[in-house]
């Protein structure tokens, strides 16, 4: 070849590329473990409130400490998946976190249905939120709708704090035991919002609306 | 992986290609980057200067031609296409002046283009050497003579120079300074693989037995000194550059004439590509390079903006309806929580990138040696040129495509 130089200049960018590349999947590698090790901890506390839950009636466990149990899982829930959403958003190269998510979706589904339950057991002085939305929603307009929903829920937990039990749930999913709930529901359409299995929201509200049917 | 990330990468791999290229180009060969070939031989030379419309800059044109320091310099023809101002008038008087040096001519009517200009000049000239140059250029003492030495070697059908913008008095024109020295770097860079582009019309010199056998000029074309570079380099002819041999050039001060330049320098090229699309591959450096060169610059610029564009507007709506929303529900419309400061590898490479680019720049700017007067950019212009100037590249690409099909191709 006359000019070497244009292969030598290939050779070059594929192995810069190849470098880059594998750091790429190294990188996003750690942040998926990362979440998997957070979801470890979790699937241990969750056993433990189920653990709670079976012996709540046989032994001497008081309604508060279930309740507790539940709010820090969730709380704990909440925000690894804030942090699985972040990473998602920046993963380009390896496979979506689609698995992971699903985990935290059937999590959560859990403990919305444990907490409906507590309330009947223990009685209800909390309220649960429950934000069903679509992760994959293409449709910009229903996107935008989503995020600012996440915007007014995450401001009424912080200013309610314990008080509420903030349960964001990809209603999106094959989940079996979540697509039951939901029928029970009727809800057709996302994102909606559950307030304490009575009130829906189907539309865009704001937070003052929230605000008026919580306990 | 998604769609835009695939086209991501693979604009990335591209873009790091050329990046590599030119920097192993730049390293190989930074030592001969100004060097010239000795003058074994001053072979007689002419030129052509082209004027229309140029009463203000011709005679200094003439001036510096005239006094470049080249001792074998046999004729300065200087074409007067047809001018609505007094440039003819001018000519005349500096006919006088130079008396045998200078000859002042005009076309019948006016040619309506460079090419037209320059081959009317070119039937006065019977030197071994033919030169161009504008009425609106101005080459630097010595210019000429070092641009010689290359002519020793009789593969060389043209040399071309270094054109520098003279006028930079606002921010476009300190831009386009900046511009003319980036392509003057990467020109002279691609000539050590034979691929230079183009000749300049401020100052090129040809071998006129080369020139006069593919043809002179093509008037057809809107860029007549890219079209006779392809065609030297289609019939076999190296063309070389000579750094030291500066130039000066006055570039357009507002935004329209700019633009409108731009554009023709554009059409000018596609016209090449479609002339010249059956060497693909073929034709040494041609076809191996100068051709595909061109024609993924345009496919790529094309189809990323078409990608940005989509992007853009996509980014529009979401903030506006995100911004309609949160009014409406009384939230915030930013939070600090929204902000993702985890870095993905796309946003990684594109860091480098720019850092190559932005370096790439810097190399060539401080790889020319220009008199006090004409002051180094600073940092604002330097930064207005990498992130906005730059972008209006495919924009340009774009537009020139459209007027090609919608059937302009005249100058104006």
């Amino acid at each position: 070849m006359k000019y070497p130089v244009f292969l030598q200049a290939l050779a070059l960018t594929i192995v810069v590329f190849l470098i880059g590349m594998y750091s790429g999947i190294a990188l996003e590698d750690s942040r998926m473990n990362q979440i998997t090790d957070y979801q470890l901890d979790s699937e241990v506390a969750l056993i433990d409130v189920i653990n709670l839950d079976n012996v709540l009636s046989s032994m001497d466990v008081s309604c508060e400490e279930l309740k507790q149990a539940n709010f820090d899982l969730l709380d704990r829930v909440y925000e690894e998946a804030q942090v699985l959403d972040q990473y998602e958003e920046v993963q380009r190269l390896t496979k979506k976190f689609n698995s992971l998510h699903k985990k935290y979706d059937v999590l959560r589904s859990y403990l919305w249905v444990n907490a409906i339950e507590i309330k009947e057991k223990c009685g209800d002085d909390f309220n649960t939120i429950v934000y069903l939305y679509n992760n994959s929603e293409e449709d910009l307009t229903i996107k935008a709708e989503q995020n600012v929903w996440s915007k007014i829920l995450s401001e009424v937990k912080q200013e309610k704090g314990q008080d509420v039990l903030l349960i964001p749930i990809d209603a999106n999913t094959d989940l079996i035991s979540l697509h039951a709930i939901l029928s029970d529901f009727n809800v057709t359409r996302y994102p909606t919002v559950v307030v304490n299995e009575k009130t829906i929201f189907s539309e865009l509200a704001s937070k003052e609306e929230v605000l008026a049917v919580l306990k | 992986m998604d769609f835009l990330t695939k086209v991501f990468l693979v604009y990335s791999f591209i873009a790091f290609y050329f990046m590599f290229l030119f920097v192993l180009i730049y390293l190989k060969n930074v030592k001969k980057i100004s060097q010239v070939p000795k003058i074994t031989k001053e072979y007689p030379i002419s030129f052509v200067i082209t004027c229309y419309n140029e009463g203000e800059s011709v005679g200094k044109a003439i001036d510096n031609l005239a006094n470049n320091g080249y001792s074998n310099l046999k004729k300065i023809v200087v074409v007067d296409d047809c001018s609505k101002d007094n440039s003819y008038e001018i000519i005349k008087k500096y006919e006088k002046k130079y008396p045998g040096l200078v000859m002042a001519v005009q076309t019948p009517k006016n040619t309506g283009c460079a090419a037209g200009a320059k081959n009317y000049g070119s039937k006065f000239v019977t030197t071994d050497l033919i030169g161009f140059t504008d009425g609106d250029s101005f080459p630097e003492p010595g210019a000429v003579k070092s641009t010689i030495g290359f002519f020793d070697d009789l593969k060389v059908g043209a040399v071309t120079s270094t054109v520098l913008v003279k006028n930079r008095m606002n921010l476009l024109t300190r831009m386009q300074a900046i511009e003319y020295i980036v392509i003057k770097f990467t020109r002279k860079l691609l000539e050590f693989v034979g691929s230079i582009y183009v000749t300049p019309g401020p100052l090129a010199i040809y071998r006129r037995e080369y020139f006069e056998k593919i043809g002179k000029f093509d008037d057809k074309n809107l860029t007549e000194d890219i079209e006779i570079t392809w065609r030297m380099l289609y019939n076999g002819y190296d063309v070389k550059m000579s750094v030291p041999a500066k130039v000066y050039s006055i570039a357009p001060e507002k935004f329209k004439p700019w633009f409108r330049q731009r554009i023709r320098w554009n059409k000018g090229g596609i016209q090449c590509m479609f002339k010249y699309a059956n060497t693909f591959g073929r034709k040494g450096m041609l076809g191996a390079f100068v051709l595909p060169f061109f024609v993924f610059s345009w496919i790529l610029g094309a189809f990323g903006l078409v990608i940005l564009l989509y992007r853009a507007i996509r980014t529009i709506i979401v903030r506006y309806l995100l911004t309609t929303y949160s009014v409406e529900a009384h939230t915030a419309i930013l939070r600090m929580s929204d902000i993702n400061l985890n870095p993905s590898i796309l946003a990684f490479i594109g860091f480098v990138l720019l850092i190559l680019s932005v370096t790439y720049s810097l190399i060539a700017l401080f790889s020319i040696k220009e008199r006090k007067e004409y002051k180094r950019p600073t940092i604002f212009t330097f930064v207005i040129f990498e992130f906005f100037y730059l972008l209006a590249y495919p924009v340009i690409l774009v537009m020139s495509a459209f007027e090609l099909i919608r059937g302009k191709k005249t100058w104006s």
